[in-house]
């Protein structure tokens, strides 16, 4: 894994548990969402008609689209109701207080 | 004469092909589009389909008070012993 | 929107979703033409693009599950008719959609038992 696809995306502080942020980093639409302490990210196009997730609801790791009420697992990027299709997830880490995502990692 | 009523939809390209069937074995229905119907009918059509015990797909087709749902060209033919 | 490209839009969104769960488009190229064309058009009325096949109850919770493609949330009895209720996908090794009948979910399940 490269250094450099790390890109910055917020910091720690600025994010409360339970929070979506919809983000645009190098391009792509994502939506950084924080739980406890742990920070996910998953692309914030719905893969059923590419729908804001970010204005959808959070409840635990289930994330729901607004338009259809399709709902996806943050952590694995899943589809609940099969989990075949998938949204596209990036994976995050937190170094110095601040939330770096991998724009390569997506998947 | 058996009493048949066919519950549809108006996009429903299988409810099409039910009231085709009906026509050309001659065998008179009383059909409604469910998605057309006002809302005192759908309320009686989604009654109707519940009774069954039955979702509302479509076409929703009841031979004398045999419920046949989805087009079923053998299944007609048995209830209207044709 | 112009309904054709709306109607070429919708297949290009579904396609990928029905491949990934088993399934494509069916080989009768009139129905599936038909099916989407009436998608649009009851996209153009209610917002989304609801199965031309199925009944809204105007309960959100049953009605966003007949959001095409249902697929996901019917999936045990789609996959034992080989096709979606409508006929629009079907699984990838059918070749002759004609042979498929449509069974109701009552019967699905009776069938099960
Ligand atoms: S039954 Fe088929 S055409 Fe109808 S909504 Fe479901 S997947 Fe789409
Ligand atoms: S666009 Fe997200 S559920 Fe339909």
């Amino acid at each position: 894994m490269q250094e450099d696809s790390w890109v910055f995306a917020i910091d720690v502080d600025d994010m409360v548990d339970g929070q979506m942020k919809p983000i645009s980093l190098d391009g792509q639409k994502i939506v950084l969402i924080r739980l406890e302490d742990e920070f996910y990210s998953i692309s914030n196009k719905c893969p059923h008609m590419g729908c804001p997730l970010s204005k959808g609801t959070l409840k635990n790791d289930v994330i729901k689209c607004p338009c259809h009420d399709w709902q996806f697992n943050i952590k694995t990027g899943q589809f609940i109701a099969a989990k075949e299709i998938t949204v596209t997830k990036y994976s995050t880490k937190v170094s110095d207080n601040k939330v770096f995502v991998n724009l390569e990692g997506g998947n | 004469m058996k009493k048949v009523v066919i519950y549809a939809l108006s996009t429903c390209p299988w409810c099409m092909k039910a009231k085709k069937y009906f026509r050309e074995h001659d065998v008179p229905f009383e059909a409604t589009d469910y998605d057309k119907a006002d809302e005192a009918t759908q309320q009686a059509i989604k009654a109707d389909c519940k009774k069954h015990g039955e979702e509302m797909s479509f076409p929703f087709v009841i031979i004398d008070d045999n419920a046949v749902v989805g087009y079923a060209p053998e299944k007609y033919a048995r209830l209207l012993k044709l | 929107m112009d309904p054709e490209v709306r109607k070429e839009q919708l297949k290009e969104m579904f396609l990928p979703l029905v491949d990934s769960l088993g399934y494509k488009l069916s080989p009768d190229s009139e129905i599936v033409d038909f099916l989407f064309e009436q998608e649009v058009q009851i996209e153009k009325e209610k917002g989304s693009p609801f199965c031309p096949c199925q009944g809204l109850s105007g309960e959100r919770e049953h009605d966003m599950k007949l959001v095409c493609p249902c697929i996901p949330f019917h999936r045990e009895h789609y996959d034992a008719m080989k096709r979606c209720w409508c006929g629009l996908y079907v699984h990838k090794d059918v070749e002759d959609p004609d042979l498929l009948p449509q069974i109701s979910l009552k019967e699905f399940k009776m069938s099960k038992k």
